[in-house]
């Protein structure tokens, strides 16, 4: 059995519990086991960084010593914003060993730093560490017909000499993830586009506005779902879809899921079990999609007609 | 007894601001040999050269010191100066105290002064042992080899052999004319360029004094200036060009279908096949890559229905020599691809081109009939977006420098694009509008009147696709807002880049070439044309980005500078080389494998004392030696002395400090 390092970060524990259970199952199905990090502290989110350089550091650095601790070379991190926090600190240090050296001395009680812990989105090890092949050898119920809109936004990828992960504008990890399960990814464009993130408290209309022209791209694409792999995209695109439609007088009704939920339908597990409830905006008509075979589209594909040159040949 | 001159130069506020220039003269007259010291503002101008010249005479100097920037820039200036005085040239030193010391210790006046000081005695000291030298004569093979057969090769080749020297024309692919071949008309006065180009292209094929080999490329180049040899490989091309009358049977039957590099794999092309109807020669050659005959055996439909019996599968590459006395290279450009432009959608959106794409769809020859079509539906496009600046002047994704020709096509593809289709708009995102040259400025602002284009100042963000539109996102900079259009048609204004095999060839001439493989010059300012390595020139964009006037300016400056070099039947060479002495020579030859230029070979000399048994020496082949000290510095036994920079010379210099 593989085993794997854990950082839930404070929303698995919260808004996002549906992410942490999820993927806990899926992860039992796919033979890896989950361990905390003991005594994690917080990853010092949005506001660390903004206010001094030492505590942006130390507060990752601080669970990366303690992870250290534990015999796993890898480390996975549920929440976007969790993982960006301590794959920078860790390209930051591993560059700088200086800095290193200062960072530690505020974290000096829990050990000294060796940056011997690879740090991976848990999007990152699905695809990465586990594998599309593999994720499909696991499928018992595929969700052919289900089209969705994998949305990736903007810490996931990006910036890419730190993240060194996918496509920083145009991902398709998790679109790969999809196909494995049997669902149908969609032509989207706005993957890495802003959701608004945390101005989802302090300035809501701006958040109204972001995630609303992602939900619109996503509607547009033809998708019945979006996929993401952060808490807040989710709990932006999902929480405030009813204010989003309000705003703009239109209906969307798309239901927001995070993949390891897809993965865990896919693997067999029962709907029950995978605390859809908690969602906003109801899972059922995307769902229902599931095991509608459309009319095969014809491939629209053509390619551009050389007025001329045809006429010479044969 | 030594008497020395030492002229100490200002160079304006160059040296003089950072170095105290009199303290330094002061210092110098304290030297003993020294009989004369002056310093003035300018040393290379007439009055200071005057004042050398005056000054050799009147105090019947033995040699002269110049202080001031580096030899490189005005050695010849200065010994010119001796000659002209009665003085063998080579009695010259100069002493660098521009970019040895002022330039380089711009924030130490005391320290860059007492190095000045240094850089003079040790020059004085050297000049002191100094010899007299004379140039030596090598005799000149009058025949240029040009590289590159586009409108820079086609001009150097022209302008050199209207000159009668005899001309070997390069080109790698089966026709010369290059990118401007593919172009369909040319800023700033909208010429036709295949009726501007393809008058000369036939000059060249049918002038007396070329020699043009298609589809060949330079393996080697070996010699130095006026008798280079050059191994040219002429590619099989499966065609027999003597026979064949180009009649175009064997690719209207050839079966296979391969994507047509004229039209930037709009269209689809044979395998046997001239790359344009107007090409020249105009002879098909078979790509070996995809022709089925040569690949499986099977086929010969182009020889079963070649009346002439040109077609030859068992032709083999072959390689041929030419000697020669002068190298043109003019190699190119690439067009840079904007694959990691991905939040554009490069790749993803078949409806975004480059502009060498809509070149060859706006072209009268080209694939749509001179009509621009969308790749995604053949539909003629309404809203076309021009992005200019894809790749340059950007350091994250593409280059720093500017490609200097994308405004000005930009604004051309505007007006072909309002030509072609009259209910058309044109939007244009810029971040400059850089036209400087003739007539350009006016060109663009005439354009924008005409075409009532848009332009937006700013960057594109993004573009993403709605429905069968594409939608741009970028910022207007002068209105500060974000703005969006649907386009039909989005055209990408893609860098323009050193040619892939650049620094190959670039190895293979012993010449040198910048980080962006861009062949370098001799001098950015005063020799534009010129390689460091004797004998060997730049035409075009090979050297950097540039126009059709300024590479049809250069290629002509490289013919001057061949026929120049061509004027005498023999040529005179700096005679600051190494010998041998063949006493001392033990025959280790640890110099022949370090000499980079090959200058080095082995003779056979009487072992002395009256034996007759011969020994192994090392020779040095005068013409080809190129003074770089490498084997003095090697030779054991100290046999190796370099003209120049002999033991005394450098002893006396170590001495002196």
């Amino acid at each position: 059995m593989k085993k794997l390092t854990y950082f839930p970060g404070c929303s698995a524990h919260g808004t996002s519990e549906e992410f942490d259970s999820t993927l806990k199952l899926v992860l039992k199905t796919l033979g890896v086991e989950l361990e905390d990090i003991p005594d994690w502290n917080c990853c010092g989110a949005t506001s660390a960084h903004v206010m001094t350089e030492n505590l942006a550091y130390a507060l990752p650095m601080r669970n990366l010593v303690l992870a250290e601790r534990l015999e796993n070379t890898t480390m996975g991190i549920a929440c976007a914003s969790c993982y960006q926090r301590m794959k920078v600190t860790k390209v930051h240090l591993d560059e700088n060993p200086d800095l290193a050296k200062r960072i530690n001395t505020t974290v000096a009680e829990e050990g000294t730093y060796k940056g011997s812990v690879n740090v991976k989105s848990m999007l990152q090890f699905a695809y990465e560490d586990i594998g599309p092949g593999t994720i499909k050898s696991k499928v018992t119920k595929p969700l052919t017909g289900l089209k969705v809109a994998c949305y990736y936004g903007c810490l996931l990828t990006r910036p890419k000499n730190i993240t060194g992960f996918d496509s920083p504008e145009y991902p398709v990890s998790m679109d790969r993830i999809c196909e494995a399960l049997g669902a149908t990814a969609t032509e989207f464009d706005y993957k890495t586009e802003c959701c608004g993130a945390s101005f989802s408290i302090s300035n809501t209309e701006v958040v109204e506005s972001l995630s609303g022209k992602i939900l619109e791209m996503a509607k547009e694409s033809g998708a019945h779902a979006i996929v993401v792999a952060c808490p807040l995209c989710q709990s932006n695109l999902d929480m405030r879809q009813p204010d989003i439609e309000k705003h703009q007088g239109t209906r969307y009704d798309i239901p927001v899921f995070y993949f390891t939920q897809l993965m865990a339908l896919a693997f067999g597990y029962p709907a029950g079990q995978l605390k859809f409830p908690r969602h906003i905006v109801p899972v059922e008509g995307a769902l229902a999609n599931i095991g509608k075979v459309e009319p095969e589209q014809e491939k629209v594909k053509k390619p551009i007609k050389a007025v001329a040159a045809e006429s010479e040949v044969e | 007894m030594a008497r020395v001159g030492v002229f100490v130069c200002f160079c304006g506020a160059n040296i003089a601001d950072y170095v105290d220039v009199p303290q330094v003269v002061a210092e110098v007259k304290r030297i003993k040999e020294v009989k004369y010291a002056i310093e003035y503002k300018y040393m290379c101008s007439d009055p200071g050269q005057g004042m050398i010249r005056d000054a050799i005479v009147q105090h019947r100097l033995t040699s002269v010191v110049v202080a001031a920037c580096s030899p490189r820039m005005h050695e010849k200036t200065f010994r010119k100066a001796l000659s002209d005085a009665g003085m063998n040239p080579y009695l010259l030193e100069v002493a660098n105290i521009r970019e040895h010391s002022s330039w380089v210790h711009q924030k130490d006046k005391k320290a860059a002064t007492e190095k000045a000081m240094d850089l003079c005695r040790m020059a004085v000291a050297k000049s002191i042992a100094n010899e007299q030298l004379h140039e030596i004569s090598v005799p000149v093979t009058k025949r240029a080899l040009v590289i590159g057969g586009g409108i820079a090769g086609i001009q150097a080749a022209l302008d050199i052999a209207d000159a009668r020297i005899p001309v070997v024309l390069v080109e790698k692919s089966p026709s010369i004319g290059g990118k401007m071949a593919q172009l369909d008309e040319t800023f700033p006065t909208l010429d036709c360029s295949q009726c501007i180009l393809t008058p000369k292209m036939v000059d060249v094929a049918s002038h007396p004094y070329i020699e043009l080999i298609p589809y060949a490329e330079v393996l080697e180049l070996e010699g130095f200036v006026g008798n280079y040899k050059a191994k040219i490989k002429k590619k099989a091309s499966y065609v027999n060009f003597k026979t064949c009358t180009g009649c175009g049977a064997c690719w209207q039957k050839c079966p296979v279908k391969v994507p047509n590099e004229y039209n930037m794999g709009i269209d689809k092309r044979k395998a046997i096949y001239t790359p344009f109807p107007q090409a020249v020669p105009n002879k098909p050659v078979i790509d070996a890559e995809h022709c089925t005959m040569l690949l499986k055996g099977k086929c010969g439909i182009c020889a079963k229905f070649c009346e002439k019996g040109a077609i030859d599968y068992t032709m083999k590459d072959e390689i041929i020599e030419r000697e020669i006395g002068a190298v043109v290279v003019a190699t190119g450009y690439d067009l840079w691809d904007p694959k990691p432009y991905e939040e554009y959608g490069v790749g993803r959106f078949r409806d975004i081109i480059t502009s060498l794409e809509f070149e060859r769809m706006v072209s009268a020859n080209g694939p749509t009939n001179g009509v621009p079509v969308r790749p995604s539906d053949g539909k003629v496009p309404k809203n076309v977006v021009f992005i200019k600046c894809i790749g340059s002047r950007d350091e994250a994704k593409g280059i720093e420098y500017c490609s200097k020709i994308c405004c000005m096509y930009t604004t051309k593809h505007t007006i072909l694009l309002h030509h072609k289709v009259h209910d058309s708009h044109s939007y244009v995102f810029y971040m400059d509008i850089r036209a400087a040259g003739k007539g350009y400025e006016e060109f663009v602002k005439k354009a924008q009147v005409d075409t009532a284009a848009t332009y937006l100042r700013g960057r594109v963000s993004k573009i993403y696709k709605k429905g069968d539109k594409l939608m741009v996102r970028g910022e207007d900079a002068q209105i500060g807002q974000v703005v969006e259009v649907e386009a039909d048609l989005v055209v990408l204004a893609s860098a323009v880049t050193a040619p892939k095999d650049n620094p190959e060839l670039a190895r293979l001439l012993g010449i040198s070439y910048d980080k962006y493989g861009y062949m370098s010059e001799a001098h950015p300012k005063l020799r534009p044309v010129e390689t460091a390595k004797a004998g060997i020139f730049l035409a075009g964009c090979t050297q950097a980005p540039k126009d059709i006037p300024d590479t049809v300016s250069q290629a002509s400056a490289c013919a001057a500078k061949v026929c120049g070099l061509f004027s005498g039947d023999t040529m005179k060479k700096d005679p600051m080389i190494s010998t041998v002495s063949n006493e001392y020579c033990s025959g280790c030859l640890n110099c022949v494998k370090v000499c980079p230029y090959g200058a080095i070979v082995t003779d056979e000399v009487p072992m002395g004392f009256g034996s007759k048994e011969l020994r192994t020496v090392a020779k040095i082949n005068e013409g080809v030696c190129q003074g770089c000290g490498s084997c003095v510095a090697v030779c054991r036994s100290m046999a190796i002395s370099l003209a120049g920079f002999t033991d005394p010379q450098i002893i006396n210099e170590i001495v002196s400090i």
